[in-house]
């Protein structure tokens, strides 16, 4: 009976002083990455997904190492809703102050992803001094320029993918091979009423106005239109050869679907076009969405083999997730956890000055590329070589495939026009 | 010619959208705010029906209309019975459900973008040289046979002249023998099986997402506000109105101020005739 009681003394002596110390030793060994992401669209969860691996694959090797003491990343994601429509960007922000206040989150990865509502978090961050890395959405130029032109207020704020600017050179590149092969001369714009779709548009008439081209008009649909009947009528109308589409709504795919039953002799060649991003877009159109173009903003969203890294996160991200990556944000996100875990290893401290100051040293060769961010503006650097940079992405459906087609350093086919525009 | 086809058939779309709406409403006096749930609800059931019990698409369909159908009759049943005659309940209750369908689907993972029903028919005519496909050309087929035989159909049989009789004056009807929670219920479940019908003409053409809910019901109300809530034709004359109104203002204003017509013309009617163009509410203190 002694020997009982002493047993049960021994048990609660245990767990008094090895058992419950170790456990809050662990707790506090974890960095936390908050997320405000909008879940409900692709991309808010192909961006969770992108970081979810991302820290399984780091947490199973051990975690991170900040000066001599392995720490353990956690995802804590809250929906800010943001690409619905109708919601106030006021959400977003709230969904950012609780990841920060309540989840009591180290870093915060991701969005918002609607540019309002990111360029509207900068002053958020700003005032918790707390690191951000933005990693899907957010395409406006605006926000590195934000960073560079008041740095001391904004050095917390980085991005981590391409912007709209190096978008626009990606297509018009494309363009001006179109323009040399088929002798295409005629370019039609059709945007989303949203911030950077809007901007893009507005960049689009300019540039190609400058480089040449007649553009054949500029229409803005509102966020839930369901019918774009008439504009592509006009772009038929105006012999039409290039729809640039900005849209990353749903209902792109009624534009799309309409496209190929009008039969408009126009390529479409689209930009967070959403709907032709996800592999399931071909099943979904009954094939209807065949030769649509899309910019994929980096690579690792589609297959290619940009680096050796590449077609490993592809794979590795199709088992666990049991689908292909799908938008924009899957390897930027993805990208953005071993770049974080690079720069608070050389920090050696979660201390946010001492991260910043690393994460503005980063030279990684990842999945897109290499990867540096400009010291002044914390924008990503691009390139047509993975190599140099960051390479963006763009793709053509043919034949049921996701077939990357530019940059030519990572392409693994060409554009392919439909046989009813074949002259 | 442009104008002329594709305002019809927009005019036609929104027509389906609100017919069941303003039968809810014109029947039981009830603000159906759970419409556009339905609406995606029963887009989901089919597609459903369709890929995960590998049902045939007719078959889908008809199961998924009928299941709306009865969806609809049930929240009335259980649910909206119990606030009838307190509007601001009514509201409040119907667009409760209303949410939590839309967030239970977006919850149980209906999201993105893939989930798509086929077209009845694929590929594309010309009417007058403006090139159509053939879905929308059968979307204003069905809906104009829609509109006639819902016209047939509150004329010419018991349960739609009963309808009828509750819509123009429930207490009459009630004194002739007329169940006024009966014909309320059947009044809600045939507008969860219009509003299922709409959908499965009109999801596709494009995809089926959580989001559309709420533009529908925006839709649906514009068009009852403006047709005159309660007023069956009305809504269809409405539709025309704010149809054509929308691919009018895409011509020559711009295409961004395509939903901001819907809005204004709801504006627009409260400000000029609350009871709108063949409503009978407020006729009253309008005359007065």
């Amino acid at each position: 009976m002694k020997t009982r009681k002493l047993r049960i003394l021994w048990v609660l002596l245990t767990v008094v002083f090895f058992i419950l110390p170790a456990s809050q030793v662990l707790a506090e060994k974890t960095i936390v990455l908050g997320c405000p992401l909008s879940t409900a669209f692709l991309y808010g969860w192909d961006a969770e997904r992108g970081f979810k691996l991302a820290v399984d694959e780091i947490n199973a090797k051990g975690g991170v190492n900040v000066g001599g003491t392995k720490q353990m990343f956690k995802v804590e994601v809250i929906d800010t809703r943001d690409l619905e429509p109708g919601v106030p960007v006021s959400e977003a922000l709230l969904a950012v102050e609780k990841l920060i206040l309540d989840k009591k989150a180290d870093f915060i990865m991701g969005g918002p992803v609607r540019s309002e509502a990111a360029l509207a978090a900068m002053p958020l961050l700003s005032k918790y001094k707390k690191i951000s890395i933005l990693t899907t959405g957010v395409l406006t130029p605006a926000y590195s320029a934000t960073v560079a032109k008041e740095y001391d207020k904004y050095k917390y704020c980085f991005r981590i993918h391409g912007e709209a600017k190096n978008l626009v050179g990606e297509m018009f590149a494309n363009f001006s091979e179109l323009k040399e092969k088929y002798q295409f001369n005629n370019l039609f714009i059709i945007a989303q009423d949203v911030s950077h779709a809007r901007g893009a548009a507005k960049v689009m008439e300019t540039v190609a106005t400058k480089k040449g081209w007649n553009v054949t008009g500029v229409e803005i649909f509102p966020t839930g239109a369901t019918d774009f009947s008439m504009a592509l009528l006009k772009a038929k109308k105006t012999q039409t050869e290039i729809i640039n589409i900005w849209m990353d709504m749903p209902e792109s795919a009624i534009l799309l679907k309409q496209w190929y039953e009008m039969k408009i002799p126009a390529l479409p060649f689209g930009s967070t076009l959403a709907a032709a991003e996800q592999p399931g877009f071909w099943e979904a159109t009954d094939g209807k969405g065949e030769y649509t173009l899309c910019n994929v903003v980096n690579a690792g969203n589609a297959p290619s083999n940009a680096t050796p890294w590449t077609m490993k996160f592809y794979d590795a991200y199709t088992k666990k997730w049991g689908v292909e990556p799908e938008g924009l944000g899957t390897s930027s996100s993805y990208m953005a956890v071993y770049v974080l875990r690079d720069a608070i290893e050389r920090a050696g401290s979660l201390d946010p000055d001492k991260v910043i100051s690393e994460l503005e040293k980063t030279d990684l060769m990842g999945v897109y590329g290499r990867l540096r961010f400009d010291p002044k503006s914390h924008q990503v650097i691009p390139s047509i070589d993975p190599k140099e940079g960051a390479v963006g992405s763009i793709l053509q459906w043919q034949d049921g495939k996701r077939i990357v087609v530019y940059p030519k350093s990572i392409a693994t086919g060409t554009i392919q026009l439909p046989p009813w525009m074949k002259k | 010619m442009e104008i002329l086809v594709y305002g019809t058939i927009n005019s036609v779309m929104l027509a389906l959208y609100a017919l069941g709406f303003a039968m809810v409403y014109g029947v039981s006096r009830l603000p159906n705010f759970a419409h556009g749930a339905l609406y995606v609800l029963s887009g989901f059931i089919t597609w459903s029906f369709l890929n995960s019990l590998g049902l045939n698409y007719l078959l889908s369909i008809v199961l998924a209309i009928l299941a709306t159908g009865i969806i609809g009759a049930l929240i009335y049943q259980f649910v909206l019975i119990r606030v009838r005659g307190m509007e601001i309940s009514e509201i409040m209750a119907s667009y409760a459900i209303g949410l939590a369908i839309l967030e239970g689907l977006r919850y149980g993972g209906f999201k993105g973008m893939t989930y798509t029903l086929p077209a009845f028919i694929s590929g594309s005519t010309e009417i007058a040289g403006v090139p159509v496909d053939y879905q929308r050309v059968l979307v204003v087929v069905i809906g104009i046979a829609v509109v006639a035989l819902l016209w047939l159909f509150t004329r010419y049989t018991r349960i739609g002249l009963a309808l009828r009789g509750m819509a123009q004056d429930e207490r009459a009807a009630m004194m002739l023998g007329i169940d006024s929670d009966l014909m309320a219920v059947t009044a809600m479940g045939f507008g969860s099986m219009l509003a299922a019908l709409a959908a499965i003409l009109v999801l596709p053409l494009g995809n089926i997402v959580v989001e559309s809910g709420y533009n529908i019901l925006i839709l649906a109300i514009a068009v009852c506000v403006v047709g005159g809530l309660g007023s069956w034709m009305g809504a269809v004359l409405a539709a025309f109105l704010i149809g054509f109104a929308q691919i009018l203002t895409v011509v020559y204003l711009g295409s961004h101020f395509q939903m901001v017509v819907a809005l204004l013309a709801i504006i627009l009617t409260l400000i000029i005739k609350p009871s709108g163009l063949f409503g009978r509410q407020k006729e009253l203190e309008e005359r007065v």
